[in-house]
């Protein structure tokens, strides 16, 4: 199990790697934590002739709030963005979904940046933008753009940038103060890729009723999915039993999940409906017990 | 926690740390892939990728024009130097044995066969050259699984057989279908372990250097079996076994699965021959998946009938064995072995039970820790609960009611086996003691109140150890033997050495030894070291180190060799002393006269007289050196026994599975070091829960391994398995000197079938039974939803 | 295409200089260029976690990490960490509560619990077991191992109260 030849060039910071990035072509890769790509090199299924490493990069390791987002570099390692205060303030979501993914050791070295990049559809990062409804700023050799979530993930393991872009950072919306969050996940062992997992962020108003309901699932589709039609019946509700409980199977009807040697499709159907019902629920719980 | 009084004594019985433990800790030790030997090459193997097929072409030669290539070499040339691959377990009478070549020559019957294979200046390019050799397969039909090789129309693995059947076998006692006829109750079920691996962290791998000049082949192999694995390469490359040296590295965990005998040793050593070369041949962790023996799959559909009463009349049923492509170098035996312990711990007066071994386009079938009695535990703790069910009775009760009493001892079971001894029910008892005393039993009624669904699973095993007495293993059709020799020699300086052809692969085989010198002697167990692992300087082990023979066998073979050695020390004592060899005692490396500690002479002074000056000081009767050997060929093998029990939580939802406690109440006779030998039951326990809920290889119908790698083949980490609490009690093998049991094996043996008990406990509303392992959430799910809607579950 | 760099990284201290294929993975640089055959490989895929060194004082897994990326970092290994002729406390404590069979775990099992312990000095049995979940051990069930981790922090506890700072 041992890589197939490539060149190795280190980039300085973005521009520099989109600089080398349009130099090569189609042939090269960015290496950032090495998570995914290396073992994927090492089992020889995936073989770029050229390696762009970012690693020595500086202008992409930041967590900074801005005008009511939170915004996170690219090369953010998971487990510095963890263990960050900001980011757990602002958006509380993502330390509860860090803590599903991979180990510490991964984390340690795994970026933000390389797990959406990587675009895994069971993965937990690309579904916490996904549910927030976060925005990837990409740039290319003309310049950036912004992509929302929903539009960065194409496929498994594809997303919207193109040969010659980079992605830079992400911007997740600052959830209200008090809100809920939850992450339900049905992985086989703590730390694997989750054969389904649902992310949940509900905010109850003075009143009882949720004025934000953000819901997403992982592993059950070709990319993370928005579960809007479960979003739509839950908002401006007070959340009871027998609401969720149908959110929960319109959640399972708006996915088409596939086979593979963990759970079948139809299993990860009954699955999302179990973990939507109980992400709503323990967020709501979330919400009420408090939380700093 | 033991239940017998404590002994006087300095190391056997203490929790001695392991000897090894300080360079295993600081990284000083030395595993297979750490050795480097002088103008060393490095190899890797072309493995088929489709699971039966005809190999019409094979081109090398784009392999062998990349820069830093030796040599590549196919099947073709490989069968000009080597034999078939052996097979040593001949169980069933005139099994069709199916053997290969290490590499293919013209068919492969299974994905990952080898077909080729490099040499080069390192791995990564010995890889590259890989991916240039070309080979064209013409696909044969595949039979994928045990239900299509027993299809009617299955497609054929070896033509000139009528069909896919190696061979069958029905053993008997008294009779079955009168029992069946006249019992009361008959429950019945079809059992499935799916297909695992021993999966050591530490991959296989050997290096081999073969020196056509001298004639003289020179192994470092990563083996459990280095006198065997000597014995096997003298056979399939026709060598004089005198001209062949196998050593041992440390060995990064074995489980059996590094007991058998492998392909890539004979390709390393035709690499070698070829290349002039010595050659390291590793096996990364992909290829492990399907060069490393495939074990578990075996299907059991057995049947036990009772009486009213509760006693047992019956067992009967079918086993099938899912062979591979071709036999491994184990041929059917731990099928087999499987069988022959179906009927447990219970007094069963009539059986009949039949081994199917069937061969499939799946790698071959090979050892792994527990050698097929993991399943004939589950065949007979699932029966046993299943009928406790139907008649109404407690499971503990209907257990003990069927044990053989400790004065029927030994006991023979009917198909095979004599237990030696044991004192069952105490085992029993001692275990729901401390399952009450743990406050489980509370804790499930709280829990169960509390709407979570808590299980409680209870499993008795026994544990077949110390194989065997030789001569009865080569009437059951093995080729090879089973006694274990050792040298126990004191030097110059009185400090003492050990040599034995057991090795160590973690279980403390080192530490045991040194502590059972260092009581039998007397001298401090740092005067003790301890040689394993060459076969030019260490004695011979029939077998090698598996079936639970370390601590038995070697152990006894150094009770008695030391028990000679010091009466001889004693004697050369009381010519130095002036006394009576008799007055004499041995304590903290001092000979003294008893009661009159200032009259004492140190070993160190015994061995000056023993080996340097003799004139004065060794009496005339006594030969020079101070050496012993012993060979122990056991009269019987040992069983040793345990009742397991596992705290459980079940998500009915999603199907999953939460192990929150376990405890298992031991009996392995007397115990050496009870630190290592709870570790040694913690680890068993953790690999069985694996196989119970997490381990599988999946296949799919082209033969394909979905698993292939620790993404997908899911050993469990340290989340996933429970603490462990052990219980021992001592009852000691009789026929063996020091009383010693075999307790390697225990954990895997015991934990499959209790995790299916656990979970028909925490569902006991639904009556759910689990047969199948392992239970992944999508199958309980499947199980519970069926039990739900009122379905029979078996 | 083979793509040589000369890279020099310091491992337990000791300045080491040499040319690696850029393929060559830190693990492999580590074990066949510096000597340092400690640190071991298990799976080759990030998965089992014997390969874990420090890489600048963080636990990765040496396995995902390309040698030629290391190139002037400091690198500690299952080698740099006994102190002089003395077992660590960790190390010992591994020893007396079994937490090691085979050992072929143990230099990714210790790296990481290293860390774990450095940044929970205190951990709950549940905190050892997620913090080791990412390194994979088949021959001990862990027990021993979850035992030698806590009782490792018992004991550097015991070491801070006697003397007031952290051995
Ligand atoms: S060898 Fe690196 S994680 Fe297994
Ligand atoms: S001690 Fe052998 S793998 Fe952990």
């Amino acid at each position: 199990m041992k890589p197939p030849p490539f060149e190795y060039r280190s980039a300085h910071d973005s521009a520099e790697a989109v600089t080398l990035l349009t130099e090569y072509g189609d042939d090269a890769k960015i290496l950032a934590g090495g998570q995914s790509l290396v073992p994927l090199m090492n089992f020889r299924m995936a073989r770029p002739s050229v390696l762009i490493d970012i690693n020595q990069t500086q202008d992409m390791t930041h967590i900074h709030a801005e005008d009511g987002h939170l915004v996170v570099g690219a090369m953010t390692r998971q487990r510095v963005l963890e263990r960050d205060q900001t980011a757990g303030s602002a958006v509380p979501l993502l330390p509860a979904a860090l803590a599903h993914s991979g180990h510490t050791t991964n984390r340690n070295r795994g970026t933000f940046g390389g797990s959406l990049a990587h675009a895994d559809p069971a993965a937990e990062l690309p579904t916490v933008l996904v549910a927030l409804g976060g925005e990837l700023t990409v740039q290319g050799p003309s310049g950036k753009r912004t992509v929302p979530a929903e539009d960065f993930f194409l496929a498994p393991l594809v997303t919207s940038l193109e040969y010659n872009e980079i992605l830079l950072s992400a911007r997740l919306p600052r959830l209200p103060r008090g809100t809920g969050v939850r992450v339900e996940e049905l992985a086989r062992r703590h730390g694997d890729f989750a054969i389904v997992s649902v992310m949940a962020a509900v905010h109850l108003d003075s009143n009882g009723r949720a004025d934000l309901v953000r819901i997403a699932a992982g592993g059950v589709d070709s990319t993370p999915i928005r579960l809007h039609e479960a979003e739509a019946q839950l908002s401006g509700t007070t959340l009871d039993d027998a609401g969720i409980d149908a959110a929960a199977v319109a959640a399972a009807d708006s996915v088409q999940p596939t086979d593979d040697v963990h759970g079948s499709a139809s299993y990860r159907l009954e699955m999302v409906r179990v973990l939507v019902a109980r992400a709503i629920r323990s967020a709501i719980t979330h919400q009420k017990e408090g939380h700093p | 926690m033991t239940t017998t009084e404590p002994q006087s004594t300095k190391y056997a019985g203490k929790p001695q740390p392991g000897i090894d433990d300080p360079s295993l800790l600081t990284g000083s030790s030395t595993y297979m892939d750490d050795i480097t030997v002088p103008r060393m090459i490095e190899g890797a193997v072309l493995r088929s990728p489709v699971a039966h097929a005809r190999i019409t072409r094979i081109d090398v030669s784009k392999a062998r024009e990349l820069p830093g290539v030796f040599d590549v070499i196919t099947g073709n040339d490989l069968v000009e130097i080597a034999g078939e691959q052996p097979v040593i377990w001949y169980p069933i009478p005139e099994q069709r044995i199916a053997r290969a070549h290490a590499l293919a020559t013209d068919t492969v019957r299974w994905v990952g066969q080898g077909v080729a294979a490099v040499a080069a200046v390192d791995r990564y390019v010995a890889e590259d050259a890989l991916e240039l050799i070309e080979v064209d397969y013409e696909p044969l039909p595949v039979v994928a699984d045990l239900e299509q090789a027993l299809a009617p129309d299955a497609p054929k693995l070896y033509e000139d057989w009528p069909d896919n059947v190696s061979g069958s076998m029905t053993l008997t006692a008294g009779d079955a279908d009168a029992a069946f006829a006249e019992a009361d109750v008959v429950v019945g079920a079809s059992f499935r372990h799916h297909p695992g691996y021993g999966c050591p962290i530490e991959t296989r791998g050997c290096i081999s250097n073969w020196d056509v000049f001298s004639g003289r082949l020179d192994v470092w192999l990563g083996t459990q079996s280095p006198n065997l694995a000597r014995e096997l390469f003298a056979q399939v490359l026709s060598l004089p076994v005198s001209k062949i040296r196998v050593r041992t590295p440390e060995i990064g965990g074995g489980f059996g699965l590094k007991f058998d005998f492998y392909p890539e040793g004979v390709i390393a050593a035709i690499l070698s021959r070829r290349s002039k070369r010595p050659v390291k041949l590793l096996e990364d962790r992909q290829e492990s998946f399907v060069a490393s023996s495939r074990s578990r799959d075996m299907r059991h559909d057995f049947e036990m009938a009772l009486r009213s009463d509760g006693t047992i009349l019956g067992l009967r049923g079918t086993a099938y064995g899912v062979l591979g492509g071709a036999l491994g170098t184990v041929g059917a035996g731990p099928p087999w072995a499987s069988v022959l312990t179906s009927m447990g711990p219970y007094k069963i007066p009539n059986q009949e039970l039949t081994l199917k071994a069937v061969m499939t386009n799946r790698s071959p079938y090979g050892s792994y820790r527990g050698w097929g009695v993991p399943k004939g535990n589950i065949v007979h703790e699932r029966l046993i609960e299943l009928a406790a069910r139907k008649l109404g009775m407690s499971r503990i009760e209907l257990r003990r009611m069927n044990f053989p009493a400790p004065d029927e001892f030994p006991y023979f079971s009917g198909a095979a086996f004599t237990f030696d001894s044991g004192r069952y029910a105490d085992c029993l008892d001692l275990a729901t003691s401390a399952v009450e005393e743990r406050g489980w039993n509370e804790l499930q009624r709280e829990g169960r109140e509390a709407g979570r669904s808590i299980g409680i699973g209870y499993g008795f095993h026994i544990e077949p150890g110390a194989y065997g007495p030789s001569r009865v293993l080569n009437m059951v059709g093995l080729d090879h033997s089973g006694f274990d020799e050792v040298y126990v020699r004191m030097d110059s300086a009185g400090k003492v050495t050990v040599l034995s052809g057991q090795i160590s692969t973690g279980q403390g085989t080192h530490t045991t030894y040194a502590q059972l010198v260092a009581e039998g002697l007397g001298v401090p167990i740092e005067d003790v070291t301890v040689v394993t692992g060459d076969t030019e300087s260490c004695p011979y082990t029939g077998y090698g180190t598996g079936g639970s023979r370390a601590a038995t066998l070697g152990g006894a073979a150094i009770v008695n060799a030391t028990g000679r050695l010091k009466a001889k020390i004693l004697r050369i004592g009381a010519e130095l002393l002036e006394a009576d060899p008799e007055d004499l005692e041995l304590d903290n490396g001092r000979v003294s006269v008893r009661g009159a500690a200032d009259s004492s002479v140190s070993t160190a002074d015994i061995g000056y007289s023993a080996y340097r000056m003799l004139n004065g000081r060794l009496p005339e009767s006594e030969t020079p050196t101070l050496e012993e050997v012993d060979v122990f060929d056991p009269a019987n093998m040992t069983t040793s026994y345990a009742c397991t029990a596992l705290l459980v939580e079940v998500d009915r939802q999603t199907g999953a599975v939460k192990l929150l406690d376990c405890l298992q109440a031991h009996d392995a006779g007397v115990i050496i070091n009870p630190l290592l030998a709870d570790g040694q039951l913690a680890g068993g326990l953790a690999q069985a829960f694996g196989g119970g809920l997490f381990e599988e290889f999946v296949y799919d119908d082209d033969g394909q391994i979905r698993t292939a790698s620790f993404m997908d083949y899911l050993i469990p980490s340290a989340t996933d398995i429970p603490p462990f609490h052990f219980y021992h009690q001592e009852t000691p093998a009789p026929h063996i000197p020091g009383g010693m049991k075999g307790l390697g094996e225990a954990g895997t043996i015991a934990g499959v079938s209790v995790v299916g008990s656990a979970i028909d406990d925490a569902l006991s509303d639904l009556g759910v039974t689990v047969c199948e392992f392992p239970m992944t959430p999508p199958r309980l799910l499947e199980l519970i939803r069926a039990a739900q809607s009122g379905e029979a579950t078996t | 295409m083979s793509d040589k760099h000369t890279i020099t990284v310091t491992v337990n201290g000791h300045v080491y200089t040499d040319d690696c294929e850029a393929r060559m993975t830190l693990a492999d640089f580590l074990r066949r260029q510096c000597g340092l055959t400690g640190t071991h490989l298990g799976c080759e895929h990030g998965v089992c976690g014997a390969c874990t060194v420090f890489l600048d004082d963080v636990a990765v897994r040496s396995c995902l990490t390309f040698a030629v990326q290391a190139d002037g970092a400091r690198i500690k290994t299952v080698e740099g960490l006994a102190e002089g002729d003395e077992l660590n406390t960790l190390q010992k404590s591994f020893q007396e509560n079994h937490g090691l069979q085979c050992g072929f775990c143990t230099p990714g099992m210790l790296m990481c619990a290293t860390e774990l312990l450095r940044e929970n000095p205190n951990p709950t049995e549940t905190e050892v077991r997620e913090g080791i979940s990412g390194v994979l051990c088949r021959c001990t069930g862990y027990d021993g191992i979850v035992r030698s981790v806590m009782a490792a922090a018992d004991s550097r506890r015991d070491g801070v109260s006697e003397s007031g700072s952290i051995s």
